[in-house]
């Protein structure tokens, strides 16, 4: 019993480990192409609450990372320190989040993707056409990687190591909110938000903060993707990315823990390693993605669930 | 018997050996290309990717570069620069005597800094106006900057066509707003009243509208500044809603993958073009023979780009008399290459400090379908 419980922290110890030590082994692109992972499963964490646990449909999450991004790229030219930088672009993104979520989630299902989708694509305009706050089309160029406290992120390999430190604290963030009452009420109101309603959960509230938190985090992962890519633009931040991030929370598993860490892993580096087919890995890309979903729609994670706890009555939502 | 069999082996041993040495002191020149493959650049990056296999071809052929092979590797951006990013740092990290690429200005923008970095020639197809204004030492583009083709533009407008007002029509990208910016300053500068400034999408479908607005506006002619497959479907609009004002466009406008689409609603339409496949020049013309017998395609302007990435190449490393990935970027820079010396450039080429070209254009109207030069203007120095 006690070996079993110590399984479970024992693997994610030795996974962050691993991961730790995988830049040693790896030239600029693979660290570069780790430290996107990293961010995109940051933003694909923030959905994942917003969507697996409290069964919101978010089309925004894109450009909460967008907004998250311009405001770092933006408050670091003006010469405040990165570290404050991120906290103002995951407060700014939860206010928004929240702002948004008052007239937003007065529908649900397919209407709240319709209402994100709307905002996703203002968003996107307002960082195109707004050309004295965010460049305009040319972007944000020169995004300096920060110095934290005598730590200089500058090489990759160092960025890399700082993204996985905040992946980290994300991870264990929002593991303490699942399991806390509010990640209970969140599972309520997935589950069945009339039930949740009647046993005294203020539904309206969770759901607002369900989606507030969600945003805050993509805000999070924006503030790390500027220094990351050293430019802005917004065409990343563009609809594609909101979809991109929707697939790999449903590809991984929504509602699982892990479901974004391999929803990521599929979305940022299952393209790179099928480039052997050259013009054709795109095609092999949406092939397999098409193939999982029609066969496997709770994802990879739901895949492993099965496979390693074949029978077990017990296995409620949480998971 | 046994000595003269080991013998034999020890000589072909000796032999290989020889060969194998040989061929390590001649390793191949290894140019790593990043481009727009798919995606909404997917026009542009195809050409430039077959321009450039064109061009290797025919130096292998010839004996390569300083006698060594050229070999290229190429990668696909998916016209999106994050991603172009990561593959040029994949580019560098291979280690190459060069980099070609990209297309876009957003990704020649983000992969600067990395070229740069890298101390590694960046020869690049991006035609905003700002690239080679950020003073990196390591670009060079292929084709005018807007800087360059837009006050010939304006004073085409100004003084041949003597309009008075402009309807200027560009997609909003960091392509169309950069030439957008230009020509407001140029017309500007010479009186020239801009009457409509309509901003498009980039991928967008229904030109109505704008048309529309074009109308309203009454102006003497229209700029039109768009992406291949977005001038196609203007040109189709503007000739379906019957508007007969004078149609102008920069090398995009009168390429031959916009004539195709437009067909008949291209006709009439005039504008300045840097490179084309058109120009009375017959290394031009003997090219384009050449690149559709082996595509079985008609290239545009930028796949001579790509075709002339490599020669630039070429002829900068015989200057240099050796393959020096780190003095390649300076040899890029003040250097005149002409086709008496340099066959494969085409047309005479300097490029400045910055990397920018000057080369002659051309003036050109559409007439039946065919792109047809009226006026060759002359390099400026």
């Amino acid at each position: 019993m006690t070996l079993q419980r110590l399984a479970v922290p024992g693997a994610i110890l030795a996974g962050i480990i691993a991961l730790a030590l995988a830049p040693y082994g790896l030239k600029n692109y693979g660290i570069s192409i780790l430290g996107l992972w990293a961010v995109t499963t940051i933003a694909a964490i923030g959905l994942n609450l917003t969507l697996g646990y409290a069964g919101q449909v978010s089309l925004a999450q894109g450009a909460f990372v967008g907004i998250g991004a311009y405001a770092t790229a933006i408050l670091m030219a003006k010469g405040v320190p990165f570290g404050a930088t991120l906290l103002l672009s995951g407060l700014l993104c939860f206010a928004i989040g929240w702002l948004l979520g008052y007239p937003a989630l007065r529908v649900q299902h397919h209407y709240l993707a319709f209402v994100t989708l709307a905002f996703a694509t203002l968003a996107f305009l307002v960082f195109r056409n707004e050309q004295w706050l965010t460049g305009g089309i040319y972007g944000i160029s020169g995004i300096r990687r920060p110095v934290i406290l005598g730590w200089n992120t500058a090489p990759e390999r160092a960025y890399f190591h700082f993204c996985l430190i905040m992946l980290v604290l994300v991870s264990g963030f929002v593991w303490w909110i699942v399991r806390s009452p509010w990640g209970r009420a969140f599972l309520a109101l997935r589950e069945n938000p009339v039930r949740a309603a009647s046993l005294g959960v203020d539904t309206r509230r969770y759901t607002l903060m369900a989606f507030a938190i969600g945003a805050g985090i993509g805000g999070v992962a924006g503030a790390l993707y500027a220094p990351l890519v050293t430019y802005i633009d917004p065409v990343p931040f563009a609809l594609s990315f909101s979809l991109n991030l929707l697939l790999m929370v449903i590809v991984g598993g929504g509602g699982y823990f892990f479901g974004p860490f391999v929803g990521a892993m599929i979305a940022v580096l299952l393209p790179e390693w099928l480039r052997f087919a050259q013009g054709l890995y795109l095609v092999a890309y949406a092939a397999a993605v098409m193939v999982l979903l029609v066969f496997w729609p709770s994802g990879i994670m739901g895949i492993l669930d099965r496979l390693l706890r074949p029978a077990d009555p017990n296995q409620g939502a949480a998971r | 018997m046994n000595t003269k069999f080991l013998t034999g082996v020890l000589a072909a041993a000796v032999l290989s050996l020889g060969v194998a040495a040989a061929s390590a002191q001649n390793p191949p020149i290894k140019l790593e290309n990043v481009a727009e493959l798919s995606g909404p650049g997917a026009t542009v990056g195809t050409n430039w990717k077959n321009g450039i296999d064109l061009a290797i071809a025919e130096i292998n052929a010839k004996g390569g570069i300083l006698g060594r092979k050229v070999e290229v590797n190429h990668a696909d951006s998916q016209s999106n620069p994050g991603v172009a990013r990561s593959l040029f740092q994949k580019a560098i990290d291979a280690n190459p005597y060069a980099l070609l690429g990209p297309g876009y200005s957003g990704s020649v923008k983000v992969t600067a800094s990395l070229a740069e970095a890298a101390g590694l020639a960046q020869v690049m197809g991006g035609e905003a106006a700002e690239l080679t204004m950020a003073g990196h030492k390591n670009l060079v583009r292929t084709s005018f900057g807007q800087q360059s083709s837009m006050p010939k533009i304006a004073k085409y407008i100004a003084e041949e066509v003597k309009a008075q007002a402009v309807a200027v029509v560009w997609v909003n990208n960091d392509f169309g707003k950069g030439g957008r910016d230009m020509i407001t300053k140029e017309l500007a500068a010479r009186n020239v009243k801009i009457v409509a400034d309509l901003s498009t999408e980039a991928g967008q479908a229904d030109f109505a509208a704008d048309v529309v607005k074009i109308k309203n506006a009454k102006a003497d002619v229209a700029f039109i500044y768009l992406n291949e497959e977005e001038s196609a479907r203007i040109l189709k609009e503007l000739h379906g809603q019957n508007v007969k004002i004078p149609l102008i466009g920069e090398t995009t406008l009168l390429g031959q993958k916009v004539i195709e689409l437009a067909g008949v609603a291209a006709n009439g339409v005039k504008g300045h073009v840097g490179l084309t496949t058109d120009a009375p020049v017959p290394a031009v013309q003997e090219f384009r023979k050449r690149f559709q017998a082996k595509y079985n395609y008609v290239p545009d302007h930028n796949g001579i780009k790509g075709y002339l990435s490599v020669y630039m190449i070429k002829a900068a490393t015989e200057k240099m008399g050796k393959v020096d990935a780190k003095a390649l970027p300076a040899a890029l820079h003040n250097i005149t290459i002409t086709p008496d010396k340099e066959p494969g450039i085409l047309m005479e080429v300097t490029v400045d400090e910055k990397g920018d070209l000057d080369r002659m254009s051309f003036l050109g109207e559409v007439v039946d379908g065919k792109q047809v030069i009226k006026q060759v203007l002359p390099k400026l120095k």
